[in-house]
């Protein structure tokens, strides 16, 4: 290994473990929140099952508007929130907040999208067997949509490392903040170029991951 | 019986069903036929609610399902089966599970449904088809399977929207005598609704004329039965000639 990585090896373990963190984190997000937001827009869009153009309108605009922010700034107007939330606006946990928050909208568009997909035949088929709401969307919609569901997840998760690299800016650390302040201020070129060889491994390794997946769970 | 009083569906202005009265006799086969836009789908699908009527009701041996919402709708639509021009199977779920899906929702009880799933597919002679998904069938198999994903619940009425315009001469002619099977031997009324008169003359009892939204006449008919094409090209030029009049080019 060379001497570079063996003499930071500690400092870069910790900020391998705060991107996981940070990722890890938002994953949840998208999943918990970021799939059912998606899902009543779908459901709640003109000509869908559950028109409703209130609903429809309001998450919309939610979700367009945190997709809009310039990231940095998103983070910077969310400082009040975070310390709310976390108690504090500085640090790893501090910055799961507006990543999270960024999840969540980056993710329901990609499970928006991926619903659209389902024919809407099937989703009949579904209502004319007597499913209710909760077993169109877990018996149909979700088995239909489930390669798409997969694949825009594997998207987000990438995004997510990308907006993870700037939560140095909340003392978040991670991969993208310790290649920034050890490698880039401190003149240490190879160190920087490290730490970016091993986010490319990563980067290909989710997408690798997801497409695999993706393709093994699609019969259509 | 199906009885349909006065019912209308306008999308926006426009009027697609215009009041239409239409009672379906227990037992028989309806045919409703006219052309296209000519309202027989949404006339159809008024049947079990899939359209919502703005007014009038409609009654299902004896329930009126017009007066029934949520929990209660959703248990009359279980036995009243559909099928569809273009099958709405689930891709992603093997022919087993596009049966055992629809036992499932009616809460068959667990131990039980292996057996129906497998007797339904039998009944439409896809027993050994049970693993495969839709993608690796067939047009009329696809129907196949829609049809015993549409009678797993003993149905009393089934309801069939185009369920042979998607499909070539001869598989037309296999889906009809599914269709008149399911009928016969399981005593299920059969509403069915095509542009194609051949289909409604093969296998209807009565037939009901629609055009712009409206009924034109409801007529009973000594149903033709089904003729089934060899699946060879001269049959087809036979068919196409039989009547005398027409040579070859
Ligand atoms: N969901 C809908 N929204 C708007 N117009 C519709 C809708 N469904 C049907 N229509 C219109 O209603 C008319 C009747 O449609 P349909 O019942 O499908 O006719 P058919 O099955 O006889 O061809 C058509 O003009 C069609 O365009
Ligand atoms: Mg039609």
């Amino acid at each position: 290994m060379p001497e570079i990585l063996v003499q930071y090896e500690a400092e870069i373990w910790q900020s391998i473990g705060e991107t996981f963190i940070m990722v890890g984190v938002s994953i949840i997000a998208a999943i918990l929140v970021g799939l059912p937001v998606g899902t009543l827009l779908y459901l709640c869009r003109k000509g869908q099952l559950y028109e409703n153009h209130f609903i429809f309108s309001i998450l919309n605009l939610l979700v367009n508007v945190t997709r809009s922010f310039p990231f940095l700034l998103l983070v910077v107007f969310l400082l009040p929130f975070t310390r709310m939330v976390i108690g504090t606006a500085m640090g790893t946990a501090a910055a799961t907040v507006p990543l999270s928050i960024i999840a969540i909208a980056h993710y329901s568009r990609l499970v928006e999208q991926s619903l659209l997909d389902v024919p809407r035949g099937v989703m009949e088929a579904a209502v004319s067997m007597g499913a209710s709401v909760r077993e169109i969307i877990l018996k149909f919609l979700y088995v239909e949509a489930r390669s798409g569901l997969v694949l825009g997840l594997t998207t987000s998760i990438i995004s997510f490392i990308s907006y993870s690299t700037i939560m140095g800016v909340v003392g978040g650390g991670g991969i993208g903040d310790f290649a920034i302040r050890y490698g880039y201020q401190q003149f240490k070129d190879d160190l920087m170029m490290y730490m970016i060889i091993i986010m490319v491994i990563l980067v290909q390794l989710i997408q690798f991951t997801g497409t695999t997946v993706s393709r093994m769970i699609d019969k259509r | 019986m199906i009885i349909l009083h006065n019912v209308s569906k306008n999308f926006g202005q426009f009027k697609a069903v215009k009041s239409v009265s239409l009672s379906v006799h227990n037992g028989e086969i309806h045919g409703i036929i006219g052309a296209s836009g000519a309202g027989k789908s949404t006339l159809l699908r008024i049947m079990n609610l899939l359209e919502i009527p703005e007014a009038g009701d409609v009654e299902i041996n004896g329930k009126t399902l017009t007066k029934m919402r949520g929990k209660d709708l959703r248990q009359a639509r279980k036995s009243i089966g559909m099928i569809f021009q273009h099958f709405n199977l689930v891709a992603n779920k093997t022919v087993y599970e596009n049966v055992a899906v629809s036992l499932k929702l009616a809460r068959f009880p667990r131990r039980q449904r292996k057996g129906r799933v497998m007797e339904c597919l039998q009944f439409v002679g896809l027993e050994r088809f049970q693993d495969k998904y839709p993608a690796q069938l067939s047009g009329g198999q696809k129907q196949r399977v829609a049809i015993a994903r549409a009678l797993a619940n003993n149905p009393q009425v089934l309801l069939c929207d185009e369920p042979t315009s998607s499909l070539d001469p001869n598989t037309t002619a296999e889906i009809l005598g599914v269709l008149e099977n399911v009928n016969k031997s399981l005593g299920v009324t059969i509403v069915i609704v095509s542009h194609e008169m051949d289909v409604i003359r093969s296998i209807c009892n009565r037939v009901t004329v629609m055009a712009d939204g409206e009924v034109y006449d409801t007529v009973s008919i000594e149903p033709k039965g089904i003729h089934i094409l060899d699946n060879n090209p001269k049959s087809f030029v036979e068919q196409l000639t039989k009547d005398g009049d027409v040579g070859h080019a």
